[in-house]
């Protein structure tokens, strides 16, 4: 965040000291990175503290994804930090990432289509040695309609079952933290609102969310905390509400 | 004579290095160029030797022929024939990844063979087809030597200059452009299809002319004149090690690989005959050896490809997430 | 014709022909379908295993069905080794170098028998096997321990890919790698136990031509493009498909010099393989296309 941008928004900055009081779960600094020689995330700055909904918005290449990326090591971080429960995780491989708690969903191809929902879950509790069976469960609490068809192809479900194959995959490991890109492209207003719901759900169980999307108003509207970047730079930042309410904001991201 | 001897031998040496050269610029146009995997040069090769040779030789009882054409209007049969044959395999290949093609084609060089040996009418069978004239056959030896060896000479630079010509203008940029990221070559569509096609072809009649000035120069061809693996097998240890997507590279790699092949027989030929069949066995071997050592350790080749677009695998896999970020 | 005799003719020779095909077939779908990339040394290897119970038998002079698990474990850990020394080397790059590499290391394996064990043919055991008759249905005991171990051999593999930790793995490598590996598969476990399993396919499937025909050097290339289109028949990665596959290209082959001349019995399992890519680039059963 420029200093720029803190002295526009004295008032965001202030609420915000009390959501930074939460025992940080993710904190990155400073972060650079790209794919081959070229920088997309020009210093990038997030902070995601427990049990909290953080949503990344912006325009198209933005960097959004990239941010996310770089967080699960699926792209060379070539500066700043990246601190995950405490521990600097900036250069990790992603199954090391996976087993220090965070579990990424990505936009596309994020199930194996030709497994049933059972072998998906299965394979998202791959590293855990031991019973998976009160996971199993949880995920199945979550998301009824898994439980009912766990024996179907995943590849045979529609585009709602298949993201919640894909969010209940990620979930089997209990991970304190969950990044999520764009769960609910293409899907039907009622399947978004859906996924919405049981994103909430996650957070008020005790999970912490880092979420990209691009419907940004209904996504800000239930978030503790927002970030809107743009040229891989942090542009605005605060609670859900102050960036709806955000003229700027509004005008640019949120199409008026 | 001593001297002479050698002469003799040195010119039949550069001829035969002259018709590799043909056959690794053919399958640099397919490989090099345009990253198509051929597995079946010799069968391109074939079907080049016997067009030329059954359109030029005279009547005989034991294959089609009598035809007596010009040698220049065998070696166009040839190209033709070659380009015909790699038609229907490209179209029906070049849509999915190369994998496919390299399968495809070593069954099509499989089923030439077949096709030589088992359909006597046409090919002579085991017998082959003899007496095909040879430009200059009429000198005596050495001269008529020469004279081969310059014609062997001329054909390839003209290939090479067609080649080099057809590279630096938008046709090559475009092909190396979809041998370079693949997946969006596919996206792209249709054209991209037709000019992978069009080199594939191409490439295929290379190989075909270099089968016909082979069936001249030994004025006959018959089914053991090519061991289909080594000979395929060669031309592309000759165009990884000169340097794909070069084509000078592509003619240096033939000379090496050419010299070492012959330079290894020589000394297995000094051996015990008992040792002689199993050393050429190890021969195929340390071929093989060389072609994962120059993979691993040097796969640019000797000259590697100009301007750096011989783009290394991070760029690759770059283009690739790119295409699935954001 | 009378049916029993095509039934003893042509079916029986292509169901026994096809389940030496579906076990090369099966090894290939494998590679195809988790490493992703056609394996061209999937026949030479074969023929290596064949030798390897050659050896076995001389050497020892025992029965070449105790000759077989020697030469399954020798080619699994050939195979891993191959891989070790060679293709993994090549992991970061397109996949085509792979398939180029393998087809020097189809050339090398060739060497090696042609080298060791020379190139006459050469047979497990001397001696005439007449064919028994069951009801009309005339089989060599042989003939029906192929089919059986086809069946036991793919049937286990299948029911370690369906129901054990380490198989589900495999098939998630083979469904969606980037997901896999999200989910903590280790690519490189993956890998050597995918070549393994094709190691022991591919002693099988060389043993069993051997035993019903003879050992030659070149008896797996000459293999390599049923076993490729017995592979897209069924669908790449699909174990079952590539059974199916083998199946159909075998029993094609053996019931085609029925119409047409027996020399171009090879060139069938080549029609078949554009046939399928022409009308159907994935399979029977659905599988990938690369």
């Amino acid at each position: 965040m420029t200093s720029q941008a803190i002295a526009e928004q004295p008032m965001a900055n202030n609420s915000m000291q009390q959501k930074y009081s939460g025992k940080p779960i993710l904190t990155m600094a400073d972060v650079r990175g790209g794919y081959g020689d070229a920088d997309i995330l020009q210093g990038i700055n997030m902070q995601v503290t427990e049990q909290e909904i953080v949503v990344i918005v912006g325009p198209n290449g933005a960097g959004k994804s990239t941010a996310m990326k770089a967080i699960f090591g699926l792209l060379k971080v070539r500066g700043g930090s990246i601190v995950v429960n405490g521990t600097e995780i900036a250069g990790w491989k992603p199954n090391r990432i996976v087993q220090h708690g965070v579990c990424y969903v990505p936009q596309v191809n994020n199930i194996f289509r030709e497994m049933t929902i059972h072998e998906n879950l299965e394979m998202g509790a791959f590293l855990r040695k031991g019973d998976i069976y009160e996971s199993l469960e949880r995920v199945y609490t979550l998301f009824p309609d898994l439980k009912e068809r766990r024996n179907a192809l995943a590849g045979n479900l529609s585009g709602g079952q298949r993201q919640m194959v894909a969010m209940g995959r990620a979930l089997m490991l209990n991970p304190s933290l969950l990044l999520l890109d764009e769960p609910t492209a293409g899907l039907s207003p009622k399947y978004m609102e859906q996924i919405f719901e049981i994103t909430r759900n996650l957070r008020n169980a005790g999970l912490s969310i880092l979420l990209v999307e691009q419907h940004a108003k209904q996504a800000l509207a239930f978030a503790d905390k927002g970030y809107v970047l743009a040229a891989g730079n942090n542009r605005h930042e605060g609670t859900g509400q102050e960036l709806l309410a955000d003229r700027e904001v509004a005008e640019m991201f949120l199409g008026g | 004579m001593e001297l002479i001897g050698l002469l003799n031998y040195v010119v039949y040496m550069a001829i035969f290095i002259g018709i590799y050269c043909l056959l690794a610029l053919g399958l640099n146009i397919q490989w090099g160029f345009s990253g198509l995997f051929n597995a079946g040069i010799a069968g391109f090769f074939a079907v080049g030797a016997y067009t030329s040779a059954l359109l030029t030789a005279p009547e005989s009882g034991v294959h089609l022929g009598g035809f007596q054409l010009p040698v220049v209007v065998g070696w166009i049969g040839a190209m033709i024939a070659a380009g015909a044959i790699a038609w229907p395999i490209g179209k029906v290949c070049l849509r999915f990844r190369s994998d496919y093609l390299a399968i495809a084609t070593i069954g099509v060089a499989e089923i030439i063979r077949l096709v030589v040996k088992s359909e006597g009418w046409m090919t002579g069978g085991a017998r082959g087809v003899n007496k095909i004239p040879r430009p200059f056959g009429d000198l005596s030896y050495l001269y008529s030597q020469l004279a081969y060896l310059a014609l062997v000479l001329a054909i390839v630079l003209v290939v090479y200059w067609a080649i080099e010509r057809q590279i630096s203008a938008p046709w090559g940029r475009m092909m190396r452009g979809i041998r370079d990221n693949e997946d969006a070559a596919t996206a792209m569509g249709k054209d991209i299809k037709a000019r992978r096609l069009e080199a594939f072809i191409f490439g295929a009649a290379v190989m075909g002319f270099g089968g016909a000035l082979f069936a001249h120069f030994n004025r006959s061809i018959t089914p053991e004149a090519i061991d289909p693996m080594i000979a395929t097998f060669l031309v592309w240890i000759m165009l990884i090690l000169g340097g794909s997507g070069n084509n000078r590279g592509a003619l240096l790699g033939v000379a090496v690989v050419w010299i070492i092949w012959s330079a290894s027989e020589f000394v297995t030929d000094q051996f015990p005959t008992e040792f002689a069949i199993k050393a050429k066995y190890m021969r195929v071997f340390i071929i093989g050896l060389l072609l994962q050592l120059v993979l691993r350790f040097r796969p640019e080749g000797i000259l590697p490809e100009p301007q750096g677009t011989a783009s290394s695998p991070e760029v690759k896999t770059t283009q690739k997430q790119e295409g699935a970020a954001e | 014709m009378p049916f029993m005799e095509f039934v003893n003719f042509y079916l029986m020779p292509g169901i026994v022909l096809g389940s030496i095909y579906a076990l090369g077939a099966v090894g290939i779908t494998l590679v195809f379908g988790i490493l992703r990339f056609a394996h061209l040394a999937h026949g030479d290897l074969a023929t290596f295993g064949a030798f390897t119970a050659l050896g076995v038998v001389t050497i020892f002079g025992v029965s070449p069905w105790v000759a077989l698990p020697v030469a399954m474990v020798v080619c699994a850990s050939l195979a891993i080794g191959i891989d070790k020394l060679f293709y993994d080397y090549l992991s970061e790059r397109p996949k085509i170098i792979v398939v180029m590499s393998s087809l020097g290391i189809a050339l090398m394996l060739r060497a090696v028998v042609q080298v060791v064990w020379g190139v006459d043919t050469e047979t497990y055991t001397r001696g005439i096997v007449r064919p028994d008759d069951y009801w009309g249905i005339r089989i060599r005991d042989r003939e029906i321990y192929t089919i059986i171990a086809m069946f036991v051999i793919v049937g286990v593999l299948w029911a370690f890919l369906q129901k054990t930790r380490w198989g589900k793995a495999m098939r998630a490598m083979s469904d969606n790698p980037d997901l896999a590996l999200l989910s903590g598969v280790d690519n490189r476990k993956i890998t050597m136990l995918t070549w393994g399993i094709v190691g022991i396919l591919c002693a099988a499937s060389g043993f069993f031509l051997g035993i019903n025909t003879e050992l030659k050097p070149l008896m797996g290339w000459t293999m390599l493009l049923p076993m490729f289109a017995a592979a897209i028949l069924g669908g790449v990665g699909r174990a079952e498909g590539a059974v199916i596959g083998g199946l159909i290209v075998g029993i094609v082959e053996e019931t085609s010099v029925l119409f047409i001349p027996g020399e171009y019995k090879a060139a069938l399992a080549f029609a078949i393989l554009l046939l399928i890519l022409l009308v159907r680039p994935t399979g029977l059963l659905k599988g990938k296309v690369l």
